[in-house]
């Protein structure tokens, strides 16, 4: 089992309001697997998604990640995992503005000390892949959304992760960057890529292998099989 | 539109109290620094310039060429030249002779000394200087007339109605008496003699007996000429050489004159009054003076500091300018035009300038007192000056710091605005001028750091640099005014028997010497024809022990050696005898001696006076570090057939204190000498004024600095703490992956350092070639090395670092998945 969520909770606490975020979530996901998160709007989707990618800590509850309790890991070492694990695509796509194309692609992998012409290797493959290397000089806002979208990709997985995190990545697309994105996705995964996918596209979420669906920060559906 | 401009500014101050806060607080400071410095560098400009007729005013100097000495310019010129003067030059209106005198009064058995002039009865007819008491025409016409400064009236009788009170005034030990004629006015404006606490008539018996008066080559005041026109200045300057030539030459033997040709080494020039303080700072006895080049530094770095909190307001103006896009976006959609909105935005910079430039001047109240104590200069809040500066500060910095935002924010298009997620970032291009505005700043604080540092180090080097002699546990005292063998002879064993005292010697020179002669001997059986024009001393028993003098070559003197005795005065007058003498390092070097021991033995001489050099010690300082030392030449005088001339007697103590010292000394002085001051000081106190300018000066630059670095570190803070705000979300995405905090906090760092780290690499070379410039007037000075730029600029680095620390902190430990929500 890649990953394996037991009894997670967030809360969100104020002076006066405590809001459940997520409550008692259980979700496993194998390698290989490509599985989609669904639901309305404030769910606990992307609350979820940012525990998977370790940005967020439960409030309680056990994420194993392979053989490593995650919770008890301290910022430092969560940041090490993420960089050495994770790879990160958001619905607003997240490039850093005053940074190119190629050197975007290449910040997660300066975080990991590899050596320039590794990075350079990794950062032009990842271009090819998702076939954005013609724009490696251009800047963020010189792109369309759909091109940013595939460079954050390209970022995603220049570093060859062992997960692959989507936050609503066609959600800021026209349907066909949407689709192209999608496929892009698809072929990842195929290659043995472990995706999990926040969407709220029913036909994209078909795309994946399972399904979650999530309502007030519940699992509500897993896989198809009612909870 | 007012209320919409004030409503404006109040509710940005509110949103971001901050950022107003640290706005207004830099420019606050920058006008201060800028008004405070500015009422300086007034004050220094305005001397003279209350002085009735002062375009009229000119001070007669003399120019000397001596052998063997670089040429210079002396306020002192021969009173002899007065009488011919007036008789040559129909331009002249009138002439008055100054004499400088360190006047005492005794009041109940204690001495308060005071700055004094002795001038002629034309004083108040050359300078309309006003008297609040008394009348200009007769004030100084009775001998024994005195008139007060306003501040020395308060301090004898604790008011300033004492016309017709006596005083009893003490000079070289000779007392006389005085009926207060006149009480001078506080001068508006500093000016010359603005230090004068009492004014005297120059005594009939001096006129008669002094050299000064009699000689063209003896020297002891200043004259001053009122010309009738401005214009007889070029036409009086343009004959002085006929004028040198003709009344200033005589037969060889003529002591009056200066021999058959004057004009080979003398020569005479006019000062303005108007531009003398500025100019005396290469004029020996000239006025207080200041170096132009100092005062013009003083400004422009008032000027900078303001430039400095400008740059911030512009920075910061245009950070936050992107923060209001979307109030810009919503107030176009509901019908605003983009000069409306261009008004809005400039109004309310204009507004928050106002508000700082209140409180500047506020601050300038403050700091004004602070830098007068600082600069020793009675400098005061000149509204006239301020109030003329305060509108063009406001208008200048309003439409500095507000044009570029609001061009920015009233070209915003609404519908890109209200439909982006995120705030426009203002693009690269604002970033840069950013960056650059900071690397400016930071350009200008660490010049004025590393010069700072550079006059700091300088000033403590010439203060505790080697002067020759040992400084500690030495104490020097008044000339004694007695030319009497026995009251020396008293006065030598009321002194040694003081107890502590380990050496004690007589000298005609001393640190800050108040009178010196020199004569010009030729060596003798040399080839080359090499004349020197040498200072003169004569050292007295146990000169050397007391001040420790470093031996180079020789010998010093020895009373077994009969030839070691100088000569007494009857054979100083004639020029004759054969003598040893030790002389300086400087004066075997102008002889074109290359080493010291080549010197030894070798024979100099003046006219009949033949010198055997037995030693060669290092040079002593007793001048300011500003002036080079002289050639010396030092006779021996054992005080047992010739008195000395004046002389200062000099101790050297242990085991006790040196305020203890000084008391018991000054005690049996006044055992010899009751009527005369003993005044014995430490030789820091004595020459005090040597190096009280600089260091004055000095505390102004440091205090420049640090509101320079203040201002920029305020900038640096305020755009450190937008900038974090600003890239929240990219430091979540960072995170996100995988970075650490501390490659967050490296970055950061990084990020802002960088502009500073160039600003220091702009600023050094300026700094060195502004600091070479200044260095270059100092005789004694540092080596300009890379210690003094490295330390500065780590300094500067280090406060940068700390200043913009706590935000990048804050933004390293932010939780990435808050801070993607950023924005």
């Amino acid at each position: 089992m890649l990953i394996e969520l037991t009894h997670i909770q967030r809360l969100y606490r104020s002076d006066e309001v405590e809001t459940t975020a997520l409550c008692d979530i259980e979700l496993s996901v194998e390698a290989g697997e490509f599985v989609a998160i669904m639901g309305p709007s404030g769910c606990g989707k992307s609350t979820l998604l940012n525990i998977l990618g370790t940005i967020d800590r439960p409030t309680s509850g056990s994420y194993r990640f392979g053989d490593d309790e995650l919770t008890a890991l301290n910022e430092a070492s969560l940041a090490a995992f993420r960089r050495d694990h994770l790879g990160y695509i958001f619905q607003n796509f997240n490039l850093i503005d005053d940074l190119t194309i190629e050197r975007n692609i290449e910040l997660a992998l300066v975080y990991r000390n590899m050596p320039k012409s590794l990075r350079q290797e990794r950062v032009a493959s990842a271009m090819d892949h998702v076939g954005i290397a013609h724009r490696a000089r251009h800047y963020p806002s010189q792109l369309s959304g759909g091109q940013q979208q595939r460079a954050a990709i390209a970022r995603a997985i220049a570093g060859e992760p062992r997960l692959i995190l989507a936050d609503e990545p066609t959600g800021n697309l026209d349907t066909e960057n949407g689709a192209q994105v999608m496929d892009i996705l698809q072929h990842l995964n195929d290659e043995g890529a472990t995706i999990v996918m926040v969407t709220h596209s029913p036909s994209h979420a078909d795309l994946a292998k399972r399904r979650v669906d999530m309502l007030d920060g519940r699992i509500v559906l897993s896989a198809g099989i009612a909870i | 539109m007012f209320q919409a401009i004030f409503d404006g500014a109040l509710r940005e101050a509110r949103r971001h109290p901050l950022h107003t806060a640290l706005n207004i607080l830099g420019l606050a400071v920058g006008v201060c620094v800028f008004l405070t410095l500015g009422l300086l560098v007034r004050y220094e400009y305005s001397y003279n310039a209350s002085v009735p007729d002062a375009d009229r005013i000119v001070r007669l100097d003399s120019h000397w060429s001596l052998a063997g000495t670089a040429s210079y310019e002396s306020a002192f010129t021969s009173f002899r030249a007065v009488p011919f003067l007036r008789d040559d030059f129909p331009e002249i209106e009138n002439a008055v002779r100054i004499i400088p005198a360190t006047l005492q009064v005794r009041r109940e058995g204690q001495f308060t000394s005071f700055t004094s002039y002795q001038v002629d009865p034309t004083f108040f007819q050359v300078f309309g200087l006003r008297l609040i008491r008394g009348l200009p025409t007769n004030a100084l016409s009775r001998p024994e007339g005195l008139v007060l400064s306003e501040g020395a009236a308060q301090r004898l009788f604790g008011k300033t109605d004492v016309i017709g009170h006596n005083i009893e005034l003490v000079r070289d030990g000779q007392k006389t008496s005085h009926i207060v004629t006149g009480v001078l006015a506080q001068p508006a404006e500093p000016g010359v003699l603005s230090d004068a606490e009492i004014l005297v008539p120059i005594p009939t018996e001096d006129i008669n007996t002094r050299s000064c008066f009699q000689r063209w080559g003896s020297a002891c005041g200043r004259i001053y000429l009122k010309l009738h026109n401005v214009t007889d200045i070029s036409t009086i300057g343009a004959q002085l050489r006929d004028f040198v030539i003709h009344r200033a030459s005589g037969a060889d033997s003529d002591e009056t004159s200066l021999g058959t040709h004057p004009e080979q080494e003398f020569s005479l020039s006019l000062v303005p009054l108007l531009q003398q303080h500025f100019y005396d700072i290469t004029v020996r006895g000239g006025e207080e003076a200041a170096d132009r080049n100092v005062v013009n530094s003083i400004g422009i770095t008032g000027f900078l500091a303001l430039m400095l909190a400008c740059a911030n307001a512009v920075n910061l103006a245009t950070a936050r300018a992107m923060l209001r896009a979307r109030e810009v976006a919503v107030c176009k959609t509901l019908g605003a035009s983009r000069r409306r909105l261009f008004i809005q935005f400039m109004g309310e910079a204009l507004l928050t300038v106002a508000t700082a430039c209140l409180a500047g001047l506020a601050l300038c109240e403050v700091l004004t007192p602070v830098v007068a104590s600082l600069s020793g200069q009675a400098v005061t809040v000149r509204y006239g000056f301020v109030l003329l500066l305060w509108p063009l500060i406001v208008i200048g910095s309003g439409l500095a710091s507000g044009i570029y935002p609001a061009v920015v924010l009233s070209r915003y298009r609404p519908a890109a605005i209200l439909a982006a997620t995120r705030m426009p970032s203002g693009g690269r291009m604002d970033a840069r001028l950013r960056n650059a505005l900071v690397v400016v700043q930071f350009a200008i604080a660490v010049t004025i750091v590393i010069c700072t540092f550079v006059i700091d180090r300088q000033t403590a080097f010439i203060r505790n640099a080697d002067r020759g002699y040992t400084m500690s546990g030495l104490l020097v005292g008044s000339a004694i005014p007695a030319k009497d063998l026995a009251i020396q002879h008293k006065m030598l064993d009321a002194l040694q028997a003081v107890p502590g005292v380990k050496a004690l010697t007589f000298g005609e020179l001393g640190p800050n010497p108040p009178n010196q002669n020199k004569s010009t001997y030729k060596l003798v059986n040399s080839a080359e024809k090499v004349r020197v024009h040498l200072l003169f001393d004569r050292a007295g028993s146990e000169y050397f022990e007391t001040y420790n003098p470093r031996l180079l070559a020789g010998r010093w003197f020895d009373p077994k050696y009969g030839q070691d005795e100088g000569p007494d005065n009857e054979a100083l007058q004639k020029g004759t005898g054969n003598f040893n003498v030790v002389v300086n390092e400087t004066a075997a070097l102008r002889f074109g001696f290359t080493t010291p021991d080549a010197a030894v033995d070798k024979v100099i001489s003046d006219q009949g006076l033949r010198a055997t050099i037995i030693g060669v010690i290092s040079d002593f300082r007793f001048v300011s570090p500003h002036e080079p030392v002289e050639p010396e030449i030092i006779y021996y005088n054992s005080l047992t057939r010739t008195p000395f001339d004046e002389p200062i007697p000099a101790v050297r103590f242990d085991n006790a204190s040196s305020s203890e010292m000084v008391i018991h000394l000054n005690r049996a002085w006044a055992s010899v000498l009751p009527d005369t001051p003993a005044n014995f000081q430490s030789v820091d106190d004595r020459t005090l004024e040597f190096y009280q300018g600089d260091e004055r000066r000095g505390r102004i630059f440091t205090l420049g600095a640090i509101a320079a670095l203040l201002i920029a570190c305020l900038g640096l803070y305020s755009l450190a703490s937008f900038t974090a705000v600003r890239r929240t979300h990219e430091i979540g995405i960072r995170k996100t992956l995988g970075a650490s905090a501390r490659q967050i906090i490296l970055l950061l760092l990084g990020d802002f350092l960088r502009p500073v780290l160039l600003a220091c690499v702009i600023a050094s070379p300026i700094a060195w070639f502004a600091m070479r410039s200044w260095l270059s007037g100092f005789d004694q000075r540092i080596v300009l090395g890379p210690i003094h730029f490295l330390t500065a600029i780590s300094g500067a680095l280090f406060i940068a670092a700390m200043t913009v620390l706590g935000q990048t902190l804050r933004v390293a430990r932010s939780e990435p998945a808050r801070a993607l929500r950023a924005e």
